[in-house]
């Protein structure tokens, strides 16, 4: 069995694109909330997400033609660009079929398929592009990121929703941790899109203008977008090409509520963290910092910080949630929380929950590092991913020893 | 460590068992129904290799049922029955270490694209239905079955549209060697709707099919006597610019690891495996889906799977040997599993 280590980090998000302007955002606890420009969402109540209006995929791909693909498939390539040129990985790889891409997803292409809604109300189903039914399978998010970095092995995006990066990093270290690959390249994508903003306005789930995660005041989730993704690589692999090392995969846990499909089970999530911390071989005790879900609605976080509570006892560490700069970013969610995490080893500093005023009194185990990062040295860290479905999903990183 | 396949669920155009997709593949002509009167809104056809008379409410029940979309509904009443097939039957001791692993394409589209629509066509866009929303996300069909059958271990939805099952294929099996789980449900489900039918057409993909196939895959010393099949290996590769060499690849990487000769080779289940001449013996008995059941998309390669399990349960002389399921997509994506086939390990109980 082999170690995985993350080598290389692409974020491609409202506070930040590139690795620096990333962690540069999350130390100042800078902001992606903003009014809407990507649809016109003036007949909504709440007009503010976490959108990426300097998102220029031009810039950033090398390989790909912009007009071929969607914007959460251009997000997953730009990411995945950001991040090998990050890890100074040589490409094309000696041997390519060892190499591949796993990305997650909630919504795929939105943006194409709201593309395909317009051209159907307008002109009924048979006048839906051709263009844009073939650029409308989610498993083309995966396909753009091989296709971006000539990755030849296995490409795969799975569509567990919001905590579907964790799916894909899990899944990639598997690959890498049993020999089936060398390098993969891991993480999310989503767009914002009118259908998810409606969606969450009419479930109660969408606050105005600010995310407010652990606050007793929150109000609900910002929607946001992005692309998300991280080299990860065999620990030999990394070493044989004398790459920098950020961090190490300890391990990751997967389970299902099978309860509801929107409603968070708090046992549930327990249970995941235990499957995670057994799976990377530690305690509770050893996790100096938790990266979490942390939505911002009232449900999610105190589902959430019970949860914690269960597993960690009385000795809770620091737990942030980076939603409150990022907005929900979907399936990229848990992807920029594994790249946070990872600077917070790498670094040594816990990425602040922002706009945080009130402490909650149901839940005063938690620390939820207000609003200012703060220095710390993080050995162990663990990210929480949750979904729609039940779909539980939690990655654990460490400092490399 | 490999995985056994002890149930089958189908739901198919061509009827509720593999032996029925066997005997359409085997029949050459395609699979037709009657779907002028389904929809309100215009399909490009008369005919359609689609369902006819899938009754909900009667396979389900009435309970929580109303708004679920198609393709969930399709998934729910195969992962049923393949759980009973397989004489699984979640308890409170069991249910955390089974799991649901769906192959899709984009969940349904239909209900992603009727919901995204009423943001348009209402007085303001946000008088959607919330009950809906969550038919607008992926995983919708993997949760509804967790939840309908209490399956709390490892559930995940995999995208891939041809290559999905066997993607998913590979993610279960991934999960059952790494100890995450003992038992997953792993299939592949596509819908046929006004959206489904004219995508296929106006991509010429057509004509558009649909079904849910569902397979029970376990460890394999948990359950090796009651096995139908073996799961032995499933390569995967991407190779948009030359998706005939990369299937042969991914093809000789999936016997490789399976540790078994080419030429051993009996049946090779799947469309557009035709870049396989130079890898299968050229007796192999090929077993084609498209063309009796249209393009089911998420759900092809389970029937093709399907299919394969039939022919080893007809054929007493195929015991053991080894088959072949693949698929490729038009975007590059290319997969090959290994199966072992046993006789007897039908699913036809009429």
């Amino acid at each position: 069995m082999h170690r995985v280590v993350v080598t290389g980090l692409g974020p491609v998000s409202g506070i930040g694109i590139g690795v620096d302007e990333f962690t540069d955002g999350l130390r100042r606890g800078r902001s992606a909330a903003a009014p809407i420009t990507s649809f016109d969402a003036s007949g909504f109540p709440h007009r503010y997400a976490g959108e990426v209006p300097a998102f220029r995929p031009a810039e950033v791909l090398r390989r790909l033609r912009v007009e071929d693909w969607g914007r959460s498939a251009l997000f997953a390539a730009a990411a995945a660009r950001l991040a090998v040129t990050d890890a100074r990985l040589p490409l094309p790889l000696a041997d390519p079929g060892r190499s591949g891409a796993v990305i997650g997803t909630t919504s795929g292409e939105s943006t194409v398929v709201e593309q395909l809604v317009a051209e159907a109300v307008t002109g009924g189903y048979p006048s839906m592009s051709a263009a844009s039914l073939r650029q409308a399978p989610a498993e083309r998010l995966a396909y753009a990121v091989s296709a971006e970095l000539g990755l030849a092995g296995e490409s795969v995006t799975l569509t567990t929703a919001c905590s579907a990066s964790n799916y894909a990093i899990g899944y990639a270290y598997d690959l890498l941790h049993t020999g089936e690959a060398d390098v993969m390249v891991a993480g999310g994508a989503d767009s914002v899109c009118r259908w998810a903003h409606a969606g969450f306005f009419r479930l109660g789930a969408l606050t105005e203008r600010q995310c407010r995660p652990f606050d007793r005041d929150r109000s609900g989730i910002l929607t946001g977008e992005g692309g998300a993704a991280l080299v990860l690589e065999t620990l030999e692999h990394a070493r044989d090409r004398g790459a920098r090392i950020y961090a190490e995969v300890l391990g990751h846990g997967l389970n299902c509520d099978a309860h509801h499909m929107v409603a968070p089970n708090e046992d549930s999530v327990a249970a995941c963290m235990r499957l995670a911390l057994d799976n990377a071989g530690i305690k509770p005790a050893d996790v100096d910092y938790v990266s979490t879900h942390g939505t911002g609605t009232p449900a999610n976080d105190l589902c959430e910080a019970r949860a914690i509570r269960a597993v960690f006892g009385d000795r809770v560490p620091p737990v942030s949630s980076i939603k409150s700069m990022l907005g929900h970013t979907m399936g990229a969610a848990s992807g920029f929380g594994a790249i946070a995490t990872t600077l917070a080893i790498r670094h040594g500093f816990l990425p602040p929950t922002i706009n945080w005023a009130h402490p909650d009194p149901e839940l005063p185990w938690i620390d939820p590092v207000p609003n200012v990062a703060r220095p710390a040295t993080v050995r162990v860290a663990q990210n929480n991913g949750f979904a729609f479905g039940g779909n539980n999903a939690i990655t654990i990183f460490g400092a490399i020893r | 460590m490999s995985g056994v396949v002890t149930g089958c669920g189908v739901v198919s155009a061509a009827g509720d068992c593999v032996a029925d997709v066997l005997a359409a593949i085997r029949a050459g002509t395609g699979v037709r129904s009657d779907v002028r009167d389904r929809f309100a809104e215009p399909l490009p056809e008369a005919e359609a290799p689609a369902i006819a008379g899938f009754d909900v409410r009667g396979l389900l029940g009435r309970k929580g049922t109303s708004f679920l979309d198609r393709a969930t509904a399709l998934a729910m009443v195969a992962c049923g029955r393949a759980l009973a097939d397989g004489d699984l039957t979640p308890d409170d001791d069991n249910r955390h270490r089974i799991g649901v692993v769906l192959g899709t394409t984009t969940g349904s589209l239909k209900s992603t694209m009727d919901f995204s629509r009423e943001t348009l066509v209402q007085d303001k866009p946000y008088l959607v239905n919330p009950v809906l929303f969550p038919n607008t996300v992926m995983n919708c069909a993997a949760g509804q079955a967790a939840i309908r059958y209490g399956l709390r271990g490892v559930n995940a939805t995999v995208a891939g549209g041809p290559l999905a099952f066997l993607y998913a294929l590979r993610y279960a099996l991934n999960a059952i060697r790494r100890g995450y789980a003992d038992a997953l449900l792993v299939g592949g489900v596509e819908e046929y709707t006004p959206n489904t039918a004219w995508a296929a057409r106006l991509t010429d993909a057509g004509p558009a099919g649909e079904a849910s196939a569902v397979y029970l895959l376990r460890r394999r010393d948990a359950e090796a006597a009651g096995a139908r099949a073996e799961v032995l290996s499933v390569a995967t590769g991407f190779a948009p610019d030359s998706t005939d060499a990369g299937l042969a690849g991914c093809a000789r990487r999936a016997l490789a690891a399976a540790d078994v000769r080419a030429a051993d080779v009996w049946a090779l289940a799947g469309d557009d495996s035709d870049g396989l001449s130079d890898v299968v013996p050229a007796a192999v008995e090929r077993l084609p889906v498209r063309p009796a059941l249209g393009d089911c998309q998420a759900a092809a390669g389970a029937l093709a799977f399907g299919a394969l399990l039939a022919r080893h349960a007809e054929e007493p002389g195929a015991a053991g040997r080894p088959a072949l399921v693949t698929a490729r997509s038009r975007d590059g994506g290319v997969a090959a599993a290994v199966v072992r086939g046993w006789a007897g390990g039908g699913d036809d109980h009429r």
